[in-house]
């Protein structure tokens, strides 16, 4: 083997369609440099050993989006994700497509539900009245105005994080972290008029079935931070039209709950959080949790120094900026 | 059968343009295009925008620089046109929500760029083409087109003397489909993978080109191929000139700022061919790094202002070059960048066939003559994008309908279908590969008649193997075996012009430098090379450079 190459077994999913049965993981043996990036090994394997291994791939420097892939269970773009690292981690490089979209073929996915999903969002500037295009000229933007943008102007859109995301897998209703950042784009921009109608219409639109896991902020090659931006859209929402989900009320009434005895009222929560009705479609699991953990049913004694944890209230009152 | 009034080929920021022009006039419009639009090689453009638009910058100032620039070769008319458009062409891009850097005072920000008089050049970070890519297609999305997405294209289809509509593969289901269109806009972008060191993406393979110049379309100047100056050494991935706009400075192996010796005026921000030909020279007379490269350096410029504003610079060096722009040398090389030739055009889009139409990089009006300005490509999509697609809309709107001829689409099928079925015969990868090798070895940044004569020996037996080219998929869904093979001939017929204009043109201009011919010739060579497609390979004419105002000069910087 040649100085400073390392051996690198790949092996890559492969699904046909049209003639396989079931997908299967084909074994490439290549010595490569440890800082080559996982696309340039999939092309040498296209050249030398099998040119029907099918990818999307194009500008080979993170920016076009087309090469994400699932590279040692993480989603992530090819082009950028340098064999050393792997190979020292794994001891070898397992290839699959993308999670969360059917596969067309190899590593191909179908992204039609992406796409749809973040044209859903109607991502496009609608006319603001108040603050309209001055005529025949850029309009104005602030440096305060221009941070609120955050990362969201970097994304790419190559779906690494809808792949990652395990509310997408949950429920197809989700639009997805990189369609809230998008959205998230158009709410903060202050040429955009509609800011109010987009929080209104995406509370109940599935921003809640985020859990805040973060594996999207973790999956994002261009550090986008999905995950805190969806976050941010949350405290919108709420800012504008207070509780009106589950998710919301669970978020606020969580908050309260703790402030009054310094511990979480489980019970409690449930009452914050459904009205009576719902509350009823609760009582089976109720009745289980009480059977297996009769603790969590009755009512916390307040736990000692909850002065302390009132103080921390208040710091975070005055300073919300501190809870991120 | 699919039928639109105007087929736009290419999805980028020129096809885009060109497409809300034309549904914007009212058009059935379609879109073909092998990338989802926000794949487009536009969205690696990094750098900037030109417009003059600050107070003390002028129009004229951005005209003389583009001509300038231009060696002399770019037609004056198109250029005056051009520049007048950029600041319009700004203020739509920030109206259709182009997220632009901005200053303090929340103006647009503006940065010095090689080989102009004034920092004119706006930008969004160093991502520029991904935020006007971005913007352009949101508010394209508002409209109503159709989207033939991932289809490759295999003909335009020319007959009774006007373009009839296109043939194209859907490479997700395999099937080929006729396109029957009155106006047909190629947006495709260049051929910058004819070579193997460029800065250009994977699927910059000229196909729209390719496919205009089978149909008779005249391709004009492409001989003129730049090089940009910093490329990353291994992978040939872009360093935007907006480093060097930022205060960035080039160091060989001595520590020496050597552009003191090549533009003792402007140093690093002299023009791109300027620029490459010093480094070139620097590496050959020994003084490179060892393996050949010189230094970018950053390191001065301070942590904060290296991290926001040249952001996506800080991610490249370090995932792909292991290197810390903050605290290191960045390892570069130039490499093939930009293609000034292209499908020759007039000012409206126009080829020399009726109801065909080019724009962007894979049109060649002339704006660039013989050496394009940093700034100027992304202007140039956007305002000659849009003229393309007001005059296909035109020109739709007198034309009569057309047809796409009986068992022509049966007939490409077979041919295409011929490559899957050989036994044996070359690869395309195989193919591609000796292409590149040639063209970075024998066609680069300094011309040699030997080396040209080569090539061309080279291109045309490649050429020849590619009659038996052998697709070795033999799957109907997504075959890019069989894309590779279209791209390849696509991208070997435009080598074989690149080196019989680099041949023919015995003068050096702009981009093309012969070493034995070291002068720019006015008296024999200020006209475009215009090459027509013969049984027997391209053939050559020439055409007449439009003057306004400005009398060729020596071009110091």
């Amino acid at each position: 083997m040649e100085a400073g190459l390392v051996k690198a077994p790949i092996e890559v999913y492969r699904f046909d369609p049209t003639h396989d049965r079931a997908p299967r993981y084909d074994r490439f043996e290549l010595e490569l440099a440890p800082h080559t990036p996982v696309l340039t090994a999939l092309l040498k394997i296209r050249a030398d050993s099998d040119p029907s291994l099918t990818m999307r791939y194009s500008c080979r420097s993170s920016i076009c989006g087309s090469c994400a892939m699932v590279i040692n269970s993480k989603s992530r773009l090819a082009c950028q994700t340098p064999i050393g690292p792997e190979l020292e981690r794994h001891g070898r490089i397992v290839i699959d497509p993308m999670r969360n979209m059917p596969v067309l073929r190899d590593l191909v996915v179908e992204m039609g539900g992406f796409w749809g999903n973040y044209r859903k969002l109607e991502p496009h500037l609608i006319d603001n009245p108040e603050r309209p295009m001055p005529e025949g000229r850029p309009s104005s933007m602030s440096p305060e105005e221009v941070e609120r943008f955050k990362e969201t102007p970097r994304c790419i859109a190559c779906g690494a994080c809808y792949s990652a995301c395990p509310a997408v897998e949950h429920d197809a209703a989700f639009p997805g972290p990189m369609s809230l950042a998008k959205l998230y784009r158009f709410v903060v921009d202050p040429r955009d008029g509609g800011q109010r109608e987009r929080l209104l219409k995406i509370q109940p639109g599935g921003l809640w079935l985020c859990l805040r896991c973060h594996l999207c902020t973790e999956a994002c090659p261009k550090d986008v931070r999905p995950s805190e931006r969806i976050r941010d859209l949350k405290e919108m929402a709420i800012a504008l039209q207070g509780a009106t989900e589950h998710g919301s009320k669970h978020a606020v009434a969580f908050k309260e709950n703790i402030r009054e005895r310094g511990v979480l009222n489980e019970f409690k929560l449930v009452r914050q959080t459904y009205n009576p009705i719902e509350m009823l479609g609760q009582v089976p699991q109720g009745l289980k949790i009480r059977r297996k953990k009769p603790e969590i049913t009755q009512t916390p004694k307040p736990i000692e120094g909850l002065a302390e944890v009132e103080k921390l209230y208040e710091i975070l009152d005055d300073e919300p900026e501190a809870t991120k | 059968m699919h039928r639109h009034d105007v087929v736009v080929v290419g999805a980028g920021l020129a096809g885009q343009r060109a497409a809300l022009a034309a549904v914007e006039a009212g058009k059935d419009v379609a879109i073909v295009s092998k990338l989802h639009p926000l794949r487009s090689h536009s969205g690696a453009a990094q750098g900037g925008i030109n417009a003059a638009v600050g107070a003390e910058d002028s129009v004229d100032t951005h005209i003389y620089d583009t001509v300038k620039g231009s060696d002399y070769l770019g037609d004056q008319d198109a250029i005056e046109f051009f520049c007048r458009s950029a600041g319009p062409t700004v203020v739509e891009m920030e109206h259709f929500g182009t997220i632009f850097s901005r200053g303090s005072d929340g103006q647009l920000a503006s940065r010095p760029f090689g080989g102009q008089g004034f920092p004119r050049t706006i930008y969004a970070a160093d991502r520029t083409g991904l935020a006007l890519l971005q913007a352009l297609y949101e508010r394209l999305g508002t409209e109503s087109f159709t989207l033939y997405e991932e289809w490759d294209l295999t003909r335009i289809v020319v007959g009774e003397g006007r373009v009839q509509g296109i043939i194209a593969f859907d490479r997700r289901h395999g099937d080929f489909a006729g396109i029957a269109a009155k106006s047909v806009v190629i947006a495709t972008g260049p051929a910058g993978r004819v070579y193997g060191r460029t800065t250009n993406a994977h699927s910059c393979t000229g196909d729209g080109i390719a496919a205009a110049y089978r149909a008779g379309a005249l391709l004009k100047d492409m001989e003129f191929v730049q090089f940009h100056p910093t490329a990353l050494l291994e992978s040939g991935i872009l360093i935007t000139e907006g480093a060097r706009g930022e205060g960035g400075i080039l160091k060989n192996v001595n520590g020496e700022r050597f552009m003191s010796k090549y533009a003792p005026h402007v140093l690093d921000l002299a023009s791109r061919d300027v620029v490459s030909r010093a480094i070139w020279t620097e590496v050959k007379e020994g003084r490179g790094f060892p393996g050949g490269y010189v230094h970018l350096e950053l390191m001065h410029l301070g942590r904060e202002r290296i991290e926001s504003r040249l952001q996506e610079i800080c991610d490249f060096c370090r995932n792909f070059a292991g290197v810390d722009p903050v605290t290191q040398p960045i390892p570069i090389m130039p490499g093939q960048h930009y293609m000034m030739g292209g499908v020759g055009t007039n000012i409206r889009g126009e080829t020399n066939i009726p109801g065909l139409f080019a724009a962007g990089e894979a049109a060649c009006v002339s704006i660039h003559g013989a050496n394009r300005l940093g700034g100027n490509s992304l202007l140039e999509t956007l305002v000659f994008g849009k003229e393309a697609g007001i005059h296909a809309a035109a020109h739709a709107e007198k034309a009569s309908t057309t047809e796409i001829p009986n068992g022509l689409v049966e007939e490409e099928t077979a041919l295409i279908r011929g490559m899957s079925e050989r036994k044996d015969g070359e690869e395309p990868q195989h193919l591609r590969a000796e292409m590149q090798a040639t063209m970075d070895e024998l066609v680069g940044i300094y011309r040699h008649p030997n080396d040209l004569t080569e090539a061309l020996r080279r291109i045309r037996a490649l050429q020849t193997r590619y009659q038996s080219v052998r697709v070795v998929d033999r799957s109907s869904i997504y075959n890019i075996n069989l894309t590779d093979a279209l791209e390849t001939g696509h991208m070997l017929d435009l080598a074989e012009v690149i080196v019989i204009g680099a041949i023919a043109r015995t003068e050096s201009r702009g981009a093309h430098a012969r070493v034995d011919f070291p002068r720019r010739d006015d008296v024999n060579w200020m006209k475009h090379t215009m090459a027509r497609r013969t049984a027997t390979g391209p053939e050559l004419s020439y055409a007449p450079v439009a003057f306004t105002r400005w009398e060729p000069k020596e071009r110091v910087y």
